[in-house]
């Protein structure tokens, strides 16, 4: 027994060294390779929102390794620094500081959730690095300053076009919100009642819930009984998924309405046939038959095993604007790469024509999609 | 629509009702707050969607082979992480016990990725009609077995002489060892039904809900505790009433009060009954000895 017990002490012992002279050598690597261009990434890759940390990482690596494939920018390659921001606002903080002041990389991708971007954007921007986030879509995160851009729907355009297209188009009613209380949530509701208002109708009935809940049945009891024709839900697709299928069980019959953060094949593997006929907005649609988006649709497939979501897509748009302003500044100088990235005008990507205004937000097309027979589907 | 959030608040309570047993199975005999049992909750869910999914397994062969392997894993908890400690003080073997919950969370995010994943419904939707209440059929046999499990367990702490030892362990484990209690076995056994319960939670959770994830331990594995506690810890029938209670406060505050605060309700109260009733709704007030 005693030595069993020495046994295994000795073996975690190990395990903790090895652990830990493997970040060593990492580190040494790094340092002797100063003939490349190093970008950083922040964002989940832990923790429950790690799924979209690790498609916007996935979907960077993609666009890197696409890069440095090719040669790399003006013969440099690119090395890429990922952080795990647990999709926590301090921890995004400090894994952006380390990123700037250790790593000293040139320019970051991220922050990947809306509220640890306007943590994150501030340490960036004081240090002069250019910082693209490719999913913050609350409103405030491109307005942080002139080194922060973003490269995603921003939550006021894409709920406001929504709200019009199901009155408009759908000459949908009566309407219930139901929006998960945080920065995303709570712009996403705010537009889409303020776009209801402006066309003279009301909601019957606004619930929150919060990210990670898994009974909903409380909100959904309350919902039915106002007996809404649609329910819009702000947040993303794990709990669409589940308010769905929990709105099936109990016979509520509705369309569900909702933002990108419903794009996901997981909206489908978790929803069943309780998502059909959900109507949402999205910046990408992985059927498109364009060239350059099945070209990252099959790399992605290759390297992952699994289809790129809009996190994956938006991510490696946004590498790819911030190679080509590093490429036009011919310099991995922050300053430069920065005054490049602010021309960058109809930026031919995956996720359309990208465009930034002057302080730094896209301007990019929307597409509203459908869930018909299983699969999405573009309708607009 | 009262009638239906009470429905809905009882079916929430018994899926936190089902984890706090296991809660309250180990402290009850080792005064340990385990907290891994939101992991074996979380893990005995995944054995069950992998059985179900990959080994085409129909759901009762699936819940009774998660119920085992969960049962090794709380057994091998206890041996790596809690009984090398047991002399040492209580708030290191809890310590260490904390340390076992983020491992196998993290275990959890490697091995199986962080995404939430679908547990298949292999249970014919059925639904029970109240005149305009649906009752789901899930949410009956989480009910029922929950009393089940509940009233087993009672059985076997009172009624056998496994469960006799396990009293005498909890009374004064040194005493117990010099009446011939071979002290060591019974924590094992304790530990090993205390998993299964979790694991089966996590099955019939995991089915409800649709989703088994790395992370699904964490919240409801705190509602469990909560619970247990609420009902008075150690106490088995207690855990039952404490998981109702807690279900029921918290989908009628978020139905009457705000659903932003659903946590927030149902937390003030348990602050509240502990205040008033330090011990639990059922659990007796017992001086620690000095």
């Amino acid at each position: 027994m005693q030595k069993l017990r020495k046994l295994v002490w000795i073996s975690l012992l190990l395990m903790v060294v090895l652990v830990f002279t493997g970040c060593g050598q990492q580190g040494e690597t790094s340092k002797q390779d100063e003939e490349t261009i190093k970008i950083g990434t922040v964002g989940p890759l832990s923790g429950d929102t790690a799924t979209y940390g690790v498609s916007t990482k996935n979907g960077v690596e993609i666009a890197i390794e696409e890069i440095n494939n090719s040669g790399g920018i003006n013969g440099k390659k690119i090395t890429l620094i990922p952080q795990d921001s647990k999709g926590d606002q301090a921890e995004a903080a400090n894994a952006t500081q380390k990123l700037i002041s250790q790593d000293n990389v040139s320019a970051i991708i991220g922050a990947v959730l809306s509220s640890e971007t306007l943590a994150a954007a501030p340490i960036a921007n004081d240090a002069g690095i250019p910082m693209i986030s490719s999913s913050a879509t609350a409103p405030g995160v491109p307005d942080v300053g002139p080194f922060i851009f973003r490269n995603c729907i921003a939550d006021q355009v894409q709920a406001a076009q929504l709200a019009e297209y199901a009155v408009k188009e759908l000459n949908l009613d009566k309407f219930a919100v139901l929006y998960t209380k945080n920065d995303y949530g709570e712009a996403l509701k705010d537009t889409f009642v303020e776009t209801l208002k402006s066309l003279d109708k009301e909601p019957l009935v606004v619930e929150s819930y919060v990210d990670g809940d898994n009974d909903f049945s409380a909100q959904i009891t309350k919902i039915a009984a106002q007996k809404p024709q649609a329910i819009y839900v702000g947040g993303y697709y794990t709990e669409a998924a589940k308010i769905a299928q929990q709105a099936k069980q109990k016979g509520l019959e509705v369309i569900f309405l909702g933002g990108d953060g419903f794009y996901s094949p997981k909206l489908l593997e978790l929803g069943g046939d309780a998502v059909e006929g959900v109507i949402f907005t999205a910046g990408f649609y992985d059927k498109d038959p364009d060239e350059n988006v099945q070209k990252f649709v099959a790399a992605y497939k290759a390297k992952f095993n699994e289809d790129p979501d809009m996190f994956a897509a938006q991510a490696y748009d946004a590498a790819m604007i911030l190679i080509e302003a590093i490429k036009k500044a011919g310099t991995t100088d922050p300053a430069a790469i920065q005054a490049e990235l602010a021309k960058t005008k109809d930026f031919p990507g995956i996720t359309g024509k990208t465009s930034f205004t002057e302080n730094g937000d896209a301007v990019k097309d929307i597409l509203i999609l459908k869930v018909e027979n299983g699969a999405f589907k573009r309708i607009r | 629509m009262f009638f239906q959030q009470l429905i809905n608040g009882i079916t929430l309570g018994s899926t936190y009702a089902l984890i706090a047993l296991g809660y309250t199975m180990v402290y009850g005999v080792l005064k340990l707050i385990n907290f891994a049992h939101g992991e074996i909750y979380m893990f005995g869910a995944f054995v069950g969607m992998i059985m179900v999914t990959t080994f085409r397994l129909s759901i009762i062969p699936a819940f009774i082979i998660s119920m085992l392997l969960s049962s090794l894993l709380g057994m091998g908890i206890e041996m790596i992480a809690y009984r090398p400690l047991r002399k040492s003080t209580r708030i290191t073997a809890l310590i260490s016990a904390i340390g076992v919950s983020i491992f196998l969370q993290n275990l959890g995010i490697l091995i199986m990725g962080p995404a939430t994943r679908p547990f298949p419904r292999s249970i014919r939707s059925y639904y029970v009609n109240l005149g305009a209440i649906k009752i789901d059929i899930l949410q009956i046999i989480i009910l029922i077995v929950s009393i089940i499990l509940m009233v087993a367990l009672h059985l076997l702490v009172k009624n056998t002489k496994v469960g006799k030892a396990m009293r005498a362990t909890a009374l004064d484990k040194d005493a117990a060892y010099l009446m011939g209690i071979n002290v060591n076995r019974i924590i094992t056994i304790t530990f090993a039904i205390g998993s299964a319960l979790g694991a089966a939670a996590g099955v019939l959770i995991g089915l409800y809900f649709n989703s088994v994830s790395p992370l699904m331990g964490s919240m409801p594995g705190l509602k469990g505790f909560v619970a247990a506690v609420l009902g008075g810890i150690g106490n088995i029938p207690g855990a039952m009433l404490g998981g109702v209670i807690l279900g029921v406060i918290e989908t009628l505050g978020a139905a009457y009060i705000s659903s932003a605060y659903r946590d927030a309700i149902a937390f003030a109260v348990l602050i509240i009954i502990l205040l008033v009733k330090p011990s639990g709704i059922m659990g007796v007030n017992v001086r620690e000895k000095v």
